[in-house]
Parts: structure tokens; C-alpha cells; sequence
């Protein structure tokens, strides 16, 4: 759980943190204004101040709220004139949205509040779909609702073009006052004020719902708070039941509402689900006493708390949030305990944790021992954090206020922004352009007093004249850390000059309120607030009498050494492992079947054997070495616990068992995974330079190639020796890493007597034509040397596409029919070399380029002996590769030369690999550097149903229709019941939901009609539409461990990782997107700190669907448009660059994904065809053009439903792709002159998702 | 919480030299038999660790007296094979540590009145898990244990058995975890070992004032008139400040007691 914000105001009205991962209060910078009550959501804390008005905080964003106004520019083609702003009657506006129904003439577009900043001015938008327009930008079609395309026609009649321009909330990290209810903010000021419903099922992400209460005792719903939006648009008053004084109001994360009345009963807001915010009704409840009215009401997500007069404390039994909207009873519970310890008021945690103020010593009090099943808790625990007084905070600096003051009163202004007088000059201009009468203002123009201000020059700025005045100060990065970030101690000292100190409170502070709105805190976990507990533990591992008794312990048994031939009683080094299973030995096939078997694992010393048998233990059905595993992998499906062994060079080279329980699976998974371990002796981390990759269930792998290359590594070459002694002509024997320059291939053999024509070939990948929907299949070879004996010469020649070359005959034949030979081809840089005997024969100048070469193909009368392959570079099979499982749950991982390596949850949540390993299932004695992680999963199922005449839209379809429950594409049958949990480590974490938020929009009840099935779908019923569907999803989370450390709040998209400076501890420049496809640079990123410390946004216009860092200080992203992008002006010292230029995409492609290395800048299309950039060079990183690479027929055929490519990595040396059927494939025969390489190399199929060699 | 890993490592791994002799009056072939060298873990119990010895030596004595129950000799006193094999050498060999430890193993006149027989492993099982459940009910009233399955049990048991540190800790966490709204044990589960047996006392781990109670403290309640005394466990003098709620996460036998042997 990343940490988060507990908030607090003390007895002098200044706001208070408290981070979960800290354990000091810090105060937030005081501006000059008391606040006495806060509410809080995570990111947005709303205040009512020392002046009963209401403020709003945007705090600790990585993202800077952005919005991005659209206005569609549309123009009609009249005879004579041409295209002309003068529209027909019954057209859409000039300036329109883009489905012209509103009119959006860009004068008329105006900031919202004060508190937002125009980001330039309005510009043309200039791709449609990704495709370049002309620098008009015009879109041109036949009539207004129809298809726009890029280029004018003959028939086209109107055409359009787009206008954007961007605002930002720029009332970040400071105290943004929302407009008074009236001209005169004294004539009804508020009373009370809260925030919740970020939690409101179905709803849009980043809704949140705003309360209030006024002195009036009308109760105020804020509309149109988001978290685009933090300020809302206008207060709604709604109506209370007549008699119904209201003095407090609380709302709980899933919108249920509570208000508390003076005549001592409460109000439970009924109806509150995504279609009616507000909700729709209110019911009333008793209080818990006659005599003792309720003074304070807090709503979580399941529990209600309240305080009555007597400062007693009761939870509301009975409360569910969940069914709170439709469900009265739920909402408004059964009844009210009676809790011990007296508290002056409580707030409750969206998680249902419950936090209170003493009644008596004003300190602040957890309620411990909460958890689902006991929403009421144990006991009371107060909190000891002290409160760490820093130059930012009012106590230690008091001066620095006045001076604050002072400024403020000479300028009216913010002090942030008298700090530079460009500042000034940039406000000033804001300040106009603002409107002068924002739409959000109920009652127009404000004007009175303010806090100090005395509004004096009707045009200088001040912070009642409009709504989203900032009061505050902009915090500055720095001291913002100070208080936003846990006690980096390490860091604090740059942010803090040495005369100003760090120091502690002594005194206990006396508390007022505490708001836990944004505070997530975990109970197993708790944070080290308790300072009793804290100190304690930390200084047991220090303690002398631990000490002494661990150095006791080490030195019980003297001279150990001396008993080291004593066997041990328990023999733990040979062991033997046997159960029932099931087995499929052919899972490659579609028809595959598991068969009930006897599964045997026998363990002895330094080598295991596994060997299946069959149900009565008579019959070995396979049996292999633990030597020949290089993966163990778990693919389980629907419910059947299965775990996978691939032996790539033993037939059927996957085996698939099937256990009877998870548990049983994990043991086998465990003792599976040992044995592998132990054979390829894994220990510790896994080396810097390593492939990690991801299943489609969320396993991480990592695999390396360090123990394979020092295996081959021979006096600077890598050497790989094929015995082909009683082998079978032809024998073809790959060549995985090609015959690149100073490569020696060595064949003995011994010819045969009635030898005619024998030959050995160096062939490449096969060339794939596609011709009338068929491939054809040509044959490269790059050389053929065929000795013929009928004519005693050799023949030397090339085959390119099929065709052979011209042949080159000259010479001899030193072979004799009938005797052993040598053969030794050694290939240059401009030439084969080759040698007979020993002695030099000819040389065959390059035809192909030697990289390319992928076998060995030796044919004819002809015994061979052996084949030796000396190679400068290591000879790496995709297939040989060990792969080595680390716990956790990713979606997917990246990784770096330098060894930091992050990874993206499904989730979205950031985890950054803290050079541990183990976790999972894996035994705690392999594991090391554990932390506790957690992912989050959505099942999707759709619910089809066609319309006929009689009975409306029915879940009766036609004979011919896919089934009623069904899965996207409508193939599978998937009923609701029928889902079932990957594993035992997930759980439901909801129930069955429509979702509401499906591409191409939903109507109310989530349905989307189309004409008929496999359709385009669409929100409104037209009517045309026989069909609808709609979108069902039920969440899981999963809860493991693994050697990964979560990042933060921010949720990410995609990463990017790429070592910047070779030196010990370099920099490592870290890319990412966030949800909303917004780029971000990491900072502070280097192997010893890999989680670096900050993300720093970086603007783009287009929001970004990938992104890849690679050398040369080159990122290219794509945009959700498909664009692709690359980044100028990234420097060593500049890692954000300048700006972003666009590359065009291949014509008629939308982009998907994209890869930069050393090797090249890879693109993936939406289609699942991949793109190299041509001629990318260090002086022109943009390249000149693309070429398409293509899914070929054996790639098509390397697994079941394989259609194309899924995901491409490009790395120093690699390009690796996984296709949409889980095969990872390598890249062949990439060199200088060939950047596109010639074939791929196919490994495991492995059921990737994700793979990334950006290391290697 | 026992999370001290590195102490719970070190305890686990504890090992002890042993040469194992037979009784040479037992010897009925005219070959002595060689001695038989074993590494066993202290935690464990001797019945789970001599199978080996056994068949080594069985072979030398008379062949009526083969399928009689072994029993174990140190020092002319009967090995008390209940206890914990590192228990049974702190008690007998204390302070002047000679290593191998020598044991002599006999198979004729088993001494009914001084040791239990425990022919099979199913009664060293028992009595274990008896240890286990009466050191949670001082611990927890007992509810931890009896919430636990049969396959915890099983576990803990397997665990102790094949020498699987994760597989015992597994289970034996949840026994170590103090109450949700408590930091420590209701009483602390040990065994003070003094003359020829030992002494068992409800001793709650901290004072009515808070304070966390020492070995110290447990030492002046259990034996009000020892002044000045030392205790042995695992086979080292743990220092008297070391709290006993520590002693008892990270210090107990896989039992779940603390066994304490006196020295005078």
C-alpha cells in the first residue's frame, strides 16, 4: 500500500499531516487563513475556514490537471464561393462539438475560475485517426454527420477542422476559496462541509460528491466536483424534510450520505447511485439516545460512527455501502452500538478505519483491531507521532509570516507570485483574461470583505473577486516534499539550512479535529505512529543481551569443522516426491487430453529425474532428466490447477500436469522449481544484464545467458561442438547466432565409396512471398559448396529468393570418395575462406549477408563426425533459455542495462524490483528482500440480447447468434457462474457489476445497440438496432509476495528504462505514461536508488498510449491516435528534452506500441504487424522511413491462435518479439547493413505477455 | 512476533555431534562393532533420529533380543527421550562440554521405571502436540491451536520431522503471534529444569505496571531463594536481561515451551 495522508487541525487552526510511512506531523504552510474543519478524499482536501468558507487543496499530483477544450471549426462548400463559414439553416454551428450538437465558438470557451490557466492559445489539431492532414488541418465529407477524410473530393460538401487548447488547474498545492453562496459572504456563511463518494459503484473514475452545510441550515450539493474539475461548477441547494435542522453532514466513500439533526436524530441520504448523485430521498433515523442529541457523524464505506453530546461514541450496525444506493435498508442500518472511550468526534476511513479525538485530552486515537469481519475494533490507541516543526511550519517561523503578510497587503497578492516579477506580468494578463463572470458563479460578482484584504483597485486580484482565488502559496517543490513525502532524513537535509534546525514539539499537541478520508492504512501494517511499540522493536536488533545470545549461539558447537563427515540424521540432500496427477503429453495439439498418471520426482544429491507413470505404476509413460526443464510455469485455466514443464529438446517438449487442488500444484511448483534451481545453480539475484518476461497470468520470469556463454567461452570465442557420429545425412544443425564475421565452422567426416554428389549449405530464413492469399516459401542459401565426385570439381554457389546465382567452379576436388576429410569454412568480412584438409582451398565472396545464416544443412553420401562452431559472439538459443520465476504479479516489466528494473501491476500500480528474489510460493528459505504485493484483475462477460417484434430486446437470440453470455468476440459461451478465481490466492472484491464505462458509450442500464452482431456498437438506441449488448465485470485482487517495493499513487500505463551514463551508479533516464496517457520523467534514478524520487510531467498534446526510451537520448512514444513521436533535446543534463516532433506512421496504420534500442526503433501496429525505422542515426534519430515485418507462416504456426505479434522489445544487441499466442521469438540476423534482420528464431511458447530485453 | 529470522535461523540449525557405542556386554558376535557417528538436530527427539542406529547395531546383538525396544545410556542414567535431544544434552553434559557426545545404547533391560516407551513415532507425535496445545492454552487460552487444522498439525509435525524450517514456521508463526489487541503472551509456556525435574509456574510476561519482565524477573518468582544463578538453553547462557516475552517468540523448543536448565 503506498503511503498516505492522515490530516488534523490543532487548537490553533492549522492543518496537520501524517504520512503512513512517516511518523511525524508536519504542518501544511500557513497563509494567514485558520481552518475549523476538514474532509478529505486522497489528492483533494476540502476546509471550511476560520471565515465559514470553503476551501479546496489539490495536493501531491504528479499529473497537473489538464483539460483539453475541443471546438470543430465547420464549413460548407457553396457553388461559385467554395467552402464558406456561412452554414445551410439546418446545419450544425460554425464553431460546434464534435457531434455538432452544441455550439463552441472558441471566444465563447472561457476559464472556469480563477484557478485555471489557458496553456497557450488555440491551435489546429493536424492528424486524423494518426494520419498527417495538410497545415489547414481541414477534414473534408459528403454532409455533416458522415465520415471526414484527409483529402478533398469531388463530392465533398462540407468539411471541418479542429481547434484545441489546453487549461490547467494551476491552484495546485495551495488553498483554492470556492464562491460564497452570496454576494456578501457574511449573509450565509457555511457551517459545515464534506467529501466522499470517490467510491460510487459504476461511476466515472475520479468523481467525488460535496457537501455542505450553511448557517441557513440549507443543506448544498457542490455539482460537477472531479478530479478534472477539483473546484465543481455551482452549488444545488436541496431540500431537507421541513422540521429538519441539520448542524452536521458527513458522506462515505460510495456516496452514502449521513446528517446529524439538532433535535438529535439524523438523516440518511437515500438513492445515491451514478445516475442521480445527489440521490433521491431522505429517511430519518433515531438517534442512539433520548437524552444525549448526536454531535458528530462520520461515514466510511460499511460503518457509520457518530458522537453524541455526551461525547460518547456509537457505530451504526448493519451499514453497507456497497448496496447503499439501492437499498434503503443498507443504507440507513439496523441499529446503534455503544462503543467505549469518549471522543469529541470521529472520522472513518474509506476503508472502515476509524480515527477519533479524545473528548477529554484532546489527543488523537486509532481505533485498533478493525478488520472486515469486526468493523467495530478492539480498543482505543492513541498516537504518538510528534510533531516536527520546520521553517514551513507557523511555530518556528513567525516571521516569515509577517513577512507573508506584509507582501501580501503591498501587492494583494499571493507571495508565490511576487517572487518574480515575470510572474506578475503573466498573472496579470491571466487575471484579465479570466471571465469576468464565470458560469460556475450562482449569484455573479463578489464583492466585501475578505480575510485582510481590503478590496481597494477593483482590478488587481484578490482572493474573494472570483471563484478559485488562490489563497494559498503555489508550495514550493522542495518544501512541498518536506511535507508530502515520509522523513527522508537523507533528504531533508537539503531542503533545510543548517541554522534552521530540525526540531520536535516537547509539548503534546492539544488536537481539534482529524479528517481520514485520504488515508489508507493497511491494519496488518501499521505505521510506526505508536511510538511505544516502534522504538522497541527497532532497538531489539541492537540490544546487547540479543547479541550476546546470537554470538553464543554461533559459537555452541567448536570446531564444527571436525565433525563435517558426521552424516546428519535427517537426510534432506536425497528425496523422493510422488502423487497422483493428471498428465497431457501432447499439449501442442488442440485435442490434447490429461490422463490420470502417477507423477515421480526423485531427488538424489546433484540430479533428479522425473518420470510419469501410469495409474497402476507398471508402465513409464515419459520420463526425463530435471537438466532438460527450462521452464516451470503455471497455466492454470477456469478452475484447473496446471502447471507446465517445457524440455525444448525432448519430444513432446512441453508437458502440462494437472493437480487436484492449488495447493498441490504450489508443492509440485516448489519442489519443481528447487531441483531446476539447484541444477543450474541459481542463487542470489539474477545478474544485471538479464531477459525478464511475464505470463499471461502475471508470473514474472527472469532469464539469463551468463552461465550458457561462459560455458562456450573458449580463448575469446564462444565454442559450441556438435557430435554427429551415427547421425542420419542430411543433418541440418542451427547456427544461432549466424556466421557474423570471424566465425570458423569445422566439419569432419568421411565420404562414402560410391560417393556422386555431397554438400554442405549455409541457409537462412525462408523468404515468405504472399501471393493470392498463399504464401509461397524461397529458399535462401548463402553459401552451397557441392562437391561432385561424377566431375571431379566443386561447385560453389548462392540461392536468393529461390533463384540461383551464378555458379563458381574453379578448382579441384581434394576429397577422395571413400576417405576422411576436414572442412573448415571461416567467414570474413568480405569472403567465406575455406580450407580442405588443412590446406587453403578458394574463397566465396558475401552474396547474402553472413549474419543471416541460421543452419548448417550437410547432405549426400557423406558420414560426418563432428561439427564445430566457433563464434565471437555467444550462440544463444531463444529455447535453451532457463527461466527463473520471481514472485509477484505484474503485467509488465522493463528493465535496464544497469539492472533497475520496474514493473506495472494490472492495476496500473508501479513496483520497482528491490534486487531480491523469491517470494510466492516459493519457500521463504530462497527468498530474500520480501515484500507484501497485491493486483487487482477485472472478468469481463457480455450479455447479448436481439429485439423482436412481440416482446422487445430478449435474451432469445437467433439459431445463428452467438450465445447470450459471451465473451467479447462473441465465441465463447461464458455465463456469470461459470467464472471462476485463477488461483487461491484471489478473491472476489466485488460482485457482479454492469459496467458503464465501455468504449463507444453506454445508454442508463449500461446497454449498447448496433444493427446486428459483430457491429460496431453505440450508446443511443437508433432504429435500426436488432441487437444490444452489454458489459458485465466482477473484480478479484490476488495477495503475494514478491522482491518488488510499490511506488506510489500515481498509476502507470507504461515505463521505459534506459541506463544514461556507463559510470558506477549512473543515472538512469525513467519514461512512463500515466493513466490519462500523460509522459512523465522519473528523477533520481540510479541502481542504488532505483526507485528515484519524483515524477516530473512532461507536456504532450496528444495523449500517449506507449512509450521507449532508448541510446542516444532518443524516447519516441505513440500517441492513442496512433502518431508516433519522437523526443528533441534530450540531453545528459536535460533528460525531459525540449519538445516532441512527429514521425509520420506507415500509411494507413494506427500505432500501438514501440521499442528503441541500440538496435533500432520497433513499432507494433494495432493489426499486430511490426515496423523498424530505417536509418536512424545518432545525427538523424528520426529515421527516414519504415519497413514492415510481418507475422510469417511458421511464426503463424508456433501455437494455437497465433495472428500476429503482440509486444516487440529491441535491446542493445536483440530484438525479441511475443506473438498473440504467447511464443517468444529472437530476432535473426541484425547487423549494421541489415538493421531489419532476416527471420526470427522461435523459443518457448511460454504463454508470454510481456518480454523485455532492453538489458541485454 | 518472532520475526527475528537470524535467531530462529541459528536455533533451527542446531546440531550436536554424537558417537553411539553399544553396550559391550550386549555384544553377542565376536566383533566389536564400530561406533556409529551421527549429526543430530537439537530440536528434534532421539526416537525420530536413531532408526540408523539401530539397524547398525542390531545386527551384533543377541537375535531374541534384536526386536526388543533400544533405549539410550548417557553417563550411567537412562536417556529421557521425551525431552528434546538439545534439552537432554544441556541437563547431562551442562558446562564441561566434550564433544562427540557419547551414548551408550542398549537393548536388553529397558528401564520401565525411569523412561517411557516410545515404540512407535505415533507416541512421540502425541506427546509433541500435548507440549504444543498446553503451551497455547498459557499463551492464548488455547485458541490458536484449537482454530488450527489437522493439517497444521500435521505440518508442524512433518516439518519437525524431515528438518523443514519453512515448512514448521509456517504454522508455528501463527502460535507465535501475540492477540490483536495485545503485545505479548497471557503467560510465558517454559520448564525450569532443576535436581531431577522441573518446575512450571503461570509467569505473565510483563509487571502489573507495564514494564516487560526479564529472565531475571522469571528466575525471582520461580526460585525466590536462587540469588545468583545461571540457566542454560540451547546449549548457551542466555543473558538474564533478555525479556522473556523475546525469550519465548524466538528462544522455545519447536514444543513451544522454553526449556531452561539450571546451573547452580
Amino acid at each position: 500500500m503506498p503511503s498516505s495522508l492522515l490530516f488534523s487541525i490543532n487548537n490553533e487552526g492549522r492543518v496537520h499531516t501524517l504520512s503512513t510511512s512517516g511518523s511525524l506531523w508536519r504542518e501544511l504552510p500557513y497563509v494567514g487563513q485558520e481552518f475549523k474543519k476538514l474532509s478529505a478524499v486522497p489528492h483533494f482536501l476540502w476546509a471550511l475556514g476560520g471565515d465559514h468558507q470553503v476551501y479546496v487543496y489539490v495536493h501531491g499530483l504528479d499529473i497537473p490537471i489538464r483539460v483539453r477544450e475541443e471546438s470543430y471549426e465547420n464549413e460548407r462548400w457553396i457553388p461559385i464561393e467554395g467552402f464558406t463559414s456561412r452554414l445551410l439553416p439546418t446545419d450544425r454551428y460554425h464553431y460546434s462539438s464534435a457531434d455538432g450538437t452544441v455550439d463552441r465558438s472558441t471566444d465563447k470557451i472561457r476559464l472556469p475560475s480563477m484557478a485555471w490557466q489557458w496553456e497557450g492559445d488555440w491551435q489546429l489539431e493536424l492528424t486524423l485517426m494518426g494520419q498527417p492532414l495538410d497545415h489547414n488541418g481541414w477534414t473534408y465529407a459528403v454532409d455533416f454527420p458522415s465520415q471526414y477524410y484527409p483529402k478533398k473530393q469531388w463530392s465533398s460538401c462540407v468539411r471541418r477542422r479542429l481547434w484545441v487548447r489546453s487549461r490547467r488547474y494551476s491552484a495546485m498545492n495551495s488553498w483554492c476559496a470556492i464562491a460564497p453562496l452570496h454576494k456578501d459572504a457574511t449573509t450565509e456563511p457555511f457551517i459545515d462541509i464534506s467529501v466522499g463518494g470517490n467510491n460510487v459503484v459504476g461511476a466515472d473514475p475520479g468523481t467525488m460528491l460535496v457537501w455542505a452545510v450553511t448557517s441557513h441550515n440549507r443543506v448544498m450539493f457542490r455539482t460537477g466536483v472531479s478530479a478534472k474539475s477539483p473546484e465543481g461548477a455551482k452549488w444545488n441547494s436541496i431540500l431537507v424534510p421541513p422540521g429538519c435542522e441539520i448542524n452536521q453532514i458527513s458522506v462515505g466513500a460510495t456516496g452514502l450520505v449521513w446528517a446529524s439533526l439538532l433535535d438529535g436524530r439524523a438523516l440518511v441520504r437515500i438513492g445515491v447511485t451514478r445516475d442521480s448523485l445527489p440521490g433521491e430521498s431522505w429517511v430519518e433515523i433515531r438517534g442512539p439516545v433520548e437524552r444525549s442529541r448526536i454531535l458528530h457523524i462520520s461515514v466510511g464505506t460499511c460503518a457509520v460512527w457518530a458522537v453524541t453530546q455526551d461525547k460518547q461514541v456509537w457505530f451504526r450496525k448493519g451499514v453497507k455501502g456497497e448496496g447503499a444506493g439501492v437499498s434503503e435498508e443498507l443504507a440507513a442500518g439496523s441499529g446503534w452500538v455503544e462503543m467505549v472511550g469518549r471522543m469529541s468526534m470521529v472520522s472513518v476511513a474509506a476503508n472502515d478505519q476509524v480515527w477519533g479525538v479524545g473528548a477529554d485530552d484532546r489527543v488523537i486515537y486509532f481505533r485498533a483491531g478493525v478488520t472486515l469481519a469486526d468493523l467495530t475494533g478492539k480498543r482505543w490507541r492513541a498516537l504518538h507521532a510528534p510533531q516536527q516543526v520546520s521553517r514551513a511550519s507557523s511555530n518556528a517561523s513567525l516571521n516569515r509570516d509577517k513577512f507573508h503578510r506584509s507582501c501580501n497587503s503591498l501587492n494583494q497578492r499571493p507571495h508565490s507570485i511576487s517572487e518574480t516579477t515575470a510572474g506578475i506580468a503573466e498573472w496579470e494578463e491571466q487575471s484579465h483574461s479570466a471571465p469576468t463572470a464565470p458560469t460556475s458563479l450562482p449569484v455573479g460578482e463578489v464583492t466585501g470583505k475578505h480575510f485582510e484584504t481590503q478590496l481597494k483597485n477593483p482590478k488587481a486580484w484578490s482572493p474573494v473577486r472570483s471563484v478559485g482565488s488562490v489563497v494559498g502559496t503555489e508550495a514550493h517543490p522542495e518544501t512541498d516534499d518536506s511535507i508530502w513525502q515520509a522523513d527522508d532524513f537523507g533528504n531533508s537535509s537539503i531542503f533545510y539550512t543548517e541554522d534552521e534546525e530540525l526540531c520536535w514539539a516537547e509539548l503534546e499537541t492539544s488536537w481539534g479535529w482529524v479528517e481520514a478520508g485520504a488515508c489508507m492504512l493497511d491494519p496488518s501494517q501499521l505505521p510506526n505512529w505508536f511510538i511505544e511499540a516502534n522504538t522497541l522493536h527497532q532497538a531489539e536488533l541492537e540490544q546487547p543481551w540479543r547479541l550476546q545470545i546470537l554470538d553464543n549461539l554461533k559459537k555452541r558447537v567448536p570446531a564444527v569443522e571436525m565433525y563435517a563427515h558426521y552424516p546428519t540424521a535427517v537426510d534432506t540432500t536425497s528425496w523422493m516426491q510422488s502423487s497422483e496427477a493428471r498428465v497431457c503429453l501432447n499439449p501442442a495439439n488442440s485435442g490434447s487430453v490429461f490422463i490420470e498418471c502417477i507423477l515421480q520426482l526423485e531427488w538424489v544429491h546433484t540430479n533428479g529425474v522425473v518420470t510419469i507413470l501410469n495409474l497402476e505404476g507398471a508402465a513409464t509413460m515419459h520420463q526425463f532428466s530435471v537438466t532438460d526443464i527450462t521452464c516451470v510455469q503455471c497455466c492454470s485455466e477456469l478452475g484447473c490447477p496446471r502447471l507446465a514443464v517445457h524440455t525444448p529438446h525432448l519430444p513432446p517438449y512441453c508437458i502440462k500436469f494437472q493437480f487436484s487442488s492449488d495447493s498441490q500444484l504450489e508443492e509440485w511448483q516448489t519442489h519443481l522449481i528447487f531441483v531446476c534451481g539447484q541444477v543450474h545453480s541459481i542463487a542470489g539475484k539474477p545478474p544485471e544484464q538479464s531477459l525478464w518476461a511475464v505470463t499471461t497470468l502475471g508470473d514474472i520470469f527472469v532469464s539469463d545467458t551468463v552461465a550458457l556463454e561462459s560455458s562456450q567461452l573458449q580463448d575469446n570465442s564462444y565454442v559450441q561442438e556438435i557430435d554427429l557420429a551415427g547421425k542420419e545425412v542430411p543433418v541440418s544443425i542451427p547456427i544461432h547466432s549466424g556466421c557474423v564475421p570471424g566465425t570458423e565452422l569445422l566439419l569432419t567426416g568421411c565420404v562414402a565409396d560410391d560417393v556422386d554428389r555431397v554438400g554442405i549449405n549455409l541457409d537462412l530464413h525462408i523468404t515468405y512471398k504472399l501471393r493470392h492469399k498463399a504464401y509461397t516459401e524461397l529458399e535462401n542459401t548463402a553459401l552451397h559448396f557441392n562437391p561432385r565426385f561424377t566431375d571431379d570439381i566443386i561447385v560453389r554457389n548462392s540461392m536468393i529468393e529461390g533463384k540461383w546465382g551464378e555458379e563458381e567452379r574453379d578448382g579441384n576436388l581434394p576429397i577422395k570418395s571413400g576417405q576422411e576429410f576436414s572442412l573448415k569454412i571461416i567467414s570474413g568480412t568480405e569472403e567465406y575462406i575455406i580450407d580442405i584438409n588443412g590446406t587453403r582451398y578458394c574463397t566465396y565472396k558475401h552474396r547474402l549477408p553472413p549474419h543471416s545464416v541460421i543452419t548448417a544443412l550437410i547432405w549426400g553420401k557423406i558420414r560426418p563426425f563432428k561439427f564445430v562452431v566457433k563464434n565471437p559472439q555467444p550462440i544463444i538459443n531463444p529455447r535453451d533459455l532457463f527461466w527463473r520465476q520471481l514472485g509477484g504479479h505484474l503485467r509488465r516489466v522493463e528493465s535496464c542495462v544497469s539492472g533497475v528494473t520496474w514493473g506495472i501491476g494490472y492495476d496500473h500500480t508501479g513496483w520497482v524490483y528491490n534486487y531480491g528474489w523469491g517470494g510466492s510460493f516459493i519457500g521463504s528459505l530462497d527468498s530474500h528482500n520480501i515484500n507484501s504485493m497485491t493486483d487487482s484483475q477485472d472478468y469481463r462477460l457480455y450479455e447479448n440480447q436481439r429485439w423482436n417484434p412481440v416482446s422487445g430486446y430478449t435474451s432469445t437470440g437467433l439459431p445463428t447468434d452467438r450465445h447470450m453470455w459471451s465473451d467479447a468476440t462473441g465465441k465463447q459461451k461464458r455465463t456469470r457462474d461459470q467464472v471462476k478465481l485463477p488461483s487461491m490466492h484471489w478473491q472476489w472484491v466485488s460482485d457482479w457489476l454492469v459496467d458503464f464505462h465501455v468504449p463507444g458509450g453506454v445508454d442508463r442500464e449500461g446497454w449498447q445497440y448496433a444493427m446486428d452482431f459483430p457491429s460496431t456498437y453505440h450508446a443511443i438506441k437508433h432504429f435500426t438496432d436488432y441487437v444490444r449488448r452489454r458489459r458485465w465485470y466482477r473484480r478479484c485482487a490476488i495477495a503475494t509476495t514478491g522482491p518488488w517495493q510499490e511506488l506510489g499513487h500515481t498509476k502507470l500505463l507504461e515505463v521505459s528504462l534506459e541506463t544514461v551514463s556507463d559510470t558506477v551508479d549512473g543515472v538512469v533516464s525513467v519514461w512512463g505514461l500515466a493513466m490519462g496517457g500523460q509522459a512523465m520523467v522519473r528523477l533520481g534514478v540510479t541502481p542504488s536508488s532505483p526507485m528515484g524520487t519524483v515524477w516530473e510531467h512532461v507536456g504532450s498534446d496528444q495523449a500517449l498510449s506507449s512509450i521507449s526510451s532508448g541510446p542516444y537520448n532518443q524516447v519516441w512514444v505513440i500517441g492513442k491516435n496512433g502518431c508516433a513521436y519522437w523526443r528533441v533535446g534530450i540531453t545528459k543534463d536535460k533528460l525531459e528534452g525540449d519538445s516532441w516532433a512527429s514521425v509520420e506512421p506507415p500509411a494507413g496504420v494506427q500505432l500501438k506500441q514501440v521499442s528503441v534500442g541500440k538496435v533500432g526503433v520497433w513499432v507494433l501496429d494495432k493489426l499486430g504487424k511490426l515496423y523498424i525505422r530505417k536509418e536512424v542515426t545518432p545525427v538523424f534519430p528520426e529515421g527516414t522511413h519504415w519497413q514492415c515485418i510481418t507475422a510469417d507462416p511458421p511464426i503463424l504456426s508456433s501455437a494455437p491462435n497465433t495472428t500476429g505479434f503482440k509486444q516487440v522489445s529491441a535491446g542493445n544487441r536483440e530484438v525479441w518479439a511475443v506473438t498473440d499466442g504467447g511464443v517468444a521469438l529472437k530476432r535473426h540476423g541484425i547487423c549494421l547493413e541489415n538493421p531489419a534482420g532476416t527471420g526470427w528464431n522461435v523459443g518457448i511458447s511460454g504463454n508470454w505477455q510481456h518480454i523485455c530485453v532492453k538489458a541485454l | 512476533m518472532a520475526n527475528d529470522r537470524e535467531i530462529l535461523r541459528e536455533i533451527w540449525e542446531g546440531k550436536l555431534p554424537v558417537c553411539f557405542q553399544l553396550d559391550p556386554n550386549e555384544v553377542s558376535e565376536l566383533q566389536q562393532p564400530d561406533p556409529f557417528f551421527l549429526m543430530v538436530p537439537r530440536l528434534s527427539y532421539f526416537p525420530l533420529v536413531t532408526d540408523k542406529v539401530r539397524k547398525h547395531f542390531s545386527r551384533y546383538v543377541d537375535s531374541e533380543k534384536q526386536e526388543q525396544d533400544m533405549w539410550l545410556e548417557c553417563d550411567g542414567q537412562p536417556v529421557k527421550w521425551h525431552f528434546p535431544i538439545g534439552v537432554v544434552f544441556d541437563l547431562y553434559v551442562g558446562a564441561d562440554i566434550q564433544l562427540p557426545w557419547n551414548i551408550t545404547v542398549h537393548f536388553d533391560k529397558f528401564p520401565e521405571s525411569q523412561i517411557f516407551r516410545f515404540s512407535t513415532k505415533e507416541i512421540v507425535e502425541a506427546h509433541f502436540m500435548a507440549c504444543i496445545k498446553e503451551a497455547d492454552f498459557l499463551k492464548h487460552r488455547g485458541q490458536v491451536v484449537s482454530s488450527m487444522q489437522k493439517k497444521d498439525h500435521n505440518q508442524l509435525w512433518v516439518g519437525l520431522q524431515n528438518d523443514k524450517f519453512d515448512q514448521f514456521w509456517a504454522v508455528n508463526r501463527k502460535l507465535m503471534e501475540t492477540p490483536s489487541d495485545q503485545e505479548h503472551f497471557k503467560y510465558i509456556p517454559f520448564r525450569l529444569y532443576m535436581d531431577d525435574g522441573y518446575k512450571q509456574k503461570l509467569i505473565k510476561p510483563i509487571t502489573d505496571d507495564g514494564r516487560r519482565k526479564t529472565l531475571q524477573d522469571l528466575i525471582n518468582e520461580t526460585l525466590p531463594n536462587h540469588a545468583n544463578v545461571k540457566i542454560r538453553t540451547h546449549g548457551m547462557i542466555p543473558p538474564m536481561e533478555t525479556p522473556i516475552q523475546w525469550m519465548s517468540e524466538h528462544l522455545s523448543y519447536p514444543d513451544n515451551f522454553l526449556h531452561l536448565c539450571l546451573q547452580i
